[in-house]
């Protein structure tokens, strides 16, 4: 019997050293186990910045800006990207590949470094007029056709309450394209679409405009 | 002056060679012996091994997007694959990285053609001739590897079939080593590749720049092997040179390479270019050739731009800079100036410097994409004294160059729009002149030639193409037209009356996919 115990106690230790040791090894992020194991600065430097630019700021308005970004609504969007929850066209032909391998400190870390980053500055608008509809439509909403205002999802200054994203400074085709995607159902959005349900291009037109030049 | 393969994705050189006379084989030059087969396109190993659609690398194949020239730029290693088998050393370094999903692709073409005219019968003499379409199924048909060999090296490594010839070969290869700094404001690396421009990462020179699909049209490798004349440093393709270089890419904007290109033969039966297989390289490189490129992109909003320079220095031997000990001691009892009995004569190259510049506008839009693009290059070739001096008669039937310096300029410039990378279409308007040259040319001497090609492209899916396109020229001159008397391609042909440019202009329907 004492021999019997001894030997599950052998085996235990065995178990849980080797346990231990897996652990620990694991834990180690020297340790490349395989080349996922990238830091966040060279993860964007391989991977997001080649659309995102190294600093968040993208060039072509294909691409988000993403500096400044509340960091919330980064790591909610990894994840979908990660699940393949949120499927708009350029999600499936972008994000869908480059998000999912990515584990949960990873997006953290992600949110984090983009997040920080200074945000981009407004780009001058080409209209006035255009802008100052828009910053009403923004604040306001359009109440004849019941559509509600952006102003108390994304803050005064759009700059993002949570997991509300910042919109200001934002391309304005970027953003006028995801409200279109709203609208048509290609990025399933349930609160983004009873806000643009009834919205007209006009109005996207000028809401972007605003948003843009913030 | 040689021709043009500005789209030879080619390989097999031998098999194409017909035994000819020497004017015969300089008027050709290298062109007879290059295959030409279209370029592989879009690579999906590439979108399986990045998670990405090709709509990240490409708007629509081959041409590369800013997010795919930076792809290749780094050494095509980006991933989002699990390793199957990793392992490091002692210091932690990584030393073997394996995908458990190897690259592997295959690429197939298949195209038809119609000729407005019958070409010459290579067999029989005139009026005989041959049919007057073709189809070509496969014309060309690929295996590829692609992508990640490790966290800092890549590769295409292609093998083709080639329905021409009906041989399988080696293909383009390119091997690249790269790194960057973290910040990502200096890209560098190594490339070592079998093709001239293989490596770059614009669209308006080189292998890849557009047009691209072709079949067997004059412009693209010709009908029954006859093809228009080029500079020489768009004949440099697989099994012909390979080299190797260094390049850095600079705040993603300048570029700059520096490579070094030797003849390698493939196929040859000895590795070292001699008299047992000069002829059927065509030629070979005298030493090293240098090659260089520069390179300015500025990116704004949906557009990128570039503007760069390309040039190449190379001495080449001609497949006549073989002088036989028997012709050297033929010469010598003549009282020839060519004493030295040797088996390979260096001292019949020519020296070619091709200078260029070339230029690439882009509009990568939600739904509208466009590109303007193209190319001017400018080639002196010097001609060796050797083959154009009067010594040379009764060594190998006269000199084979009229003049001592030869010039060719080629210019191309392309439009090409899609509509959500579905439907789309393109206009390319190509001209070449030159200094007339007698002995090289035929005819007058001239070596031009002016085309344009017309595509109008449908893409059920990325990886599926199809295509209507027409060639129509407008200047084909002198040996490089298979109907005319001096084609020494089809011997048979003199006589064919009212002799046209537009005698070559081409019909074809094709289909490109990939998987």
């Amino acid at each position: 019997m004492r021999r019997l115990a001894s030997r599950i106690i052998i085996v235990a230790a065995i178990v849980v050293s080797t346990l231990y040791l897996h652990e620990a090894m694991a834990a180690d992020p020297a340790v490349p186990h395989d080349r996922s194991v990238y830091d966040t600065k060279t993860l964007v430097s391989v991977a997001c910045s080649k659309c995102h630019g190294f600093n968040g700021i993208s060039i072509s308005p294909l691409f988000p800006i993403l500096a400044a970004q509340k960091p919330l609504y980064l790591e909610n969007q990894l994840r979908l990207f990660r699940l393949r929850a949120r499927s708009d066209p350029h999600a499936q032909a972008f994000m869908w590949g480059i998000a999912q391998r990515l584990d949960d400190d990873q997006i953290e870390a992600l949110a984090g470094y983009f997040s920080n980053q200074p945000a981009a500055a407004g780009k001058p608008s080409r209209d006035a007029a255009l802008a100052a509809r828009g910053k009403v439509i923004y604040e306001n909403g359009v109440p004849e056709r019941e559509i509600l205002g952006c102003i108390g999802c994304h803050g005064p200054n759009a700059a993002g309450i949570e997991q509300f994203p910042r919109l200001a400074g934002q391309h304005r085709d970027y953003l006028a394209i995801q409200v279109k995607q709203f609208h048509g159902l290609l990025r399933e959005n349930e609160i983004m679409y009873r806000y643009v349900e009834n919205i007209t291009d006009d109005e996207i037109a000028a809401v972007t405009e605003y948003l843009a030049s913030k | 002056m040689t021709d043009d393969h500005r789209m030879s994705c080619s390989w097999f050189p031998a098999r194409r060679f017909l035994p000819l006379g020497w004017v015969a084989s300089v008027a050709f030059g290298i062109a007879t012996l290059m295959l030409v087969s279209p370029c592989a396109l879009a690579i999906p190993p590439f979108a399986r091994q990045t998670g990405l659609a090709c709509e990240a690398c490409h708007t629509a194949p081959p041409e590369l997007t800013p997010f795919g020239r930076r792809f290749k730029l780094n050494g095509y290693t980006l991933t989002t694959r699990p390793p199957l088998v990793n392992d490091i050393d002692d210091y932690k370094r990584n030393s073997l990285w394996l995908t458990d999903l190897p690259g592997i692709a295959v690429l197939a073409q298949i195209g038809y053609d119609h000729y407005d005219r019958a070409p010459p019968d290579t067999g029989q003499p005139y009026p005989a001739h041959g049919q007057s379409d073709s189809f070509q199924f496969p014309d060309q048909f690929s295996l590829v590897y692609a992508g990640a060999v490790s966290d800092k090296v890549g590769a295409w490594l292609q093998l083709t079939y080639n329905g021409q010839s009906g041989g399988v070969g080696v293909d383009n290869i390119d091997i690249r080593y790269s790194d960057h700094s973290v910040d990502n404001k200096w890209v560098w690396g190594v490339t070592a590749n079998n093709y001239v421009t293989f490596q770059d990462v614009w669209n308006g020179f080189g292998s890849y720049s557009l047009p691209n699909f072709n079949t067997v049209t004059l412009w693209s490798g010709g009908v029954g092997g006859s093809s228009l004349n080029g500079p020489l440093i768009s004949s440099f393709g697989p099994g012909i040179v390979a080299g190797i270089g260094g390049y850095t890419f600079f705040n993603d904007s300048l570029y700059v390479e520096l490579s070094a290109y030797h003849s390698s033969f493939n196929g040859g039966g000895t590795p070292v270019v001699d008299s047992s297989n000069l002829a059927a390289q065509g030629g070979a490189l005298d030493g090293f050739a240098p090659y260089w490129r520069v390179a300015y992109e500025y990116d704004w909003g949906y557009n990128s731009a570039e503007i760069g320079t390309t040039g190449m220095f190379a001495k080449w031997i001609p497949s006549n800079g073989y002088i036989s000990r028997q012709q050297t001691l033929a010469a010598a009892a003549a009282g020839g100036s060519f004493t030295p009995a040797q088996t390979f004569n260096p001292g019949a190259a020519n020296q070619y410097t091709d200078i260029g510049v070339d230029w690439h506008y882009q509009y990568n839009g939600q739904h509208n994409i466009y590109s303007f693009l193209g190319h001017l290059i400018h080639e002196n070739q010097h001609n060796s004294d050797q083959l154009t001096a009067a010594t040379f008669t009764g060594l190998q039937g006269g000199p084979v160059y009229s003049n001592s310096t030869d010039t060719l300029t080629g210019f191309q410039a392309t439009g090409e729009y899609f509509r959500d990378r579905r439907y789309g279409g393109l206009v390319s308007f190509n001209r070449t002149t030159g200094r007339s040259d007698v002995l090289a040319n035929g005819g007058d001497g001239s070596p031009a030639n002016q085309f344009e090609v017309f595509e109008l492209d449908y893409l059920p899916w990325l990886n599926f193409r199809f295509l209507l396109q027409y060639n129509a020229y407008q200047v084909v001159a002198n040996n490089q037209n298979p109907f005319t008397a001096s084609n020494s391609r089809f011997p048979n042909s003199p006589g064919f009356p009212n002799v046209k440019a537009s005698d070559n202009n081409t019909w074809v329907v094709g289909l490109w996919m990939d998987y």
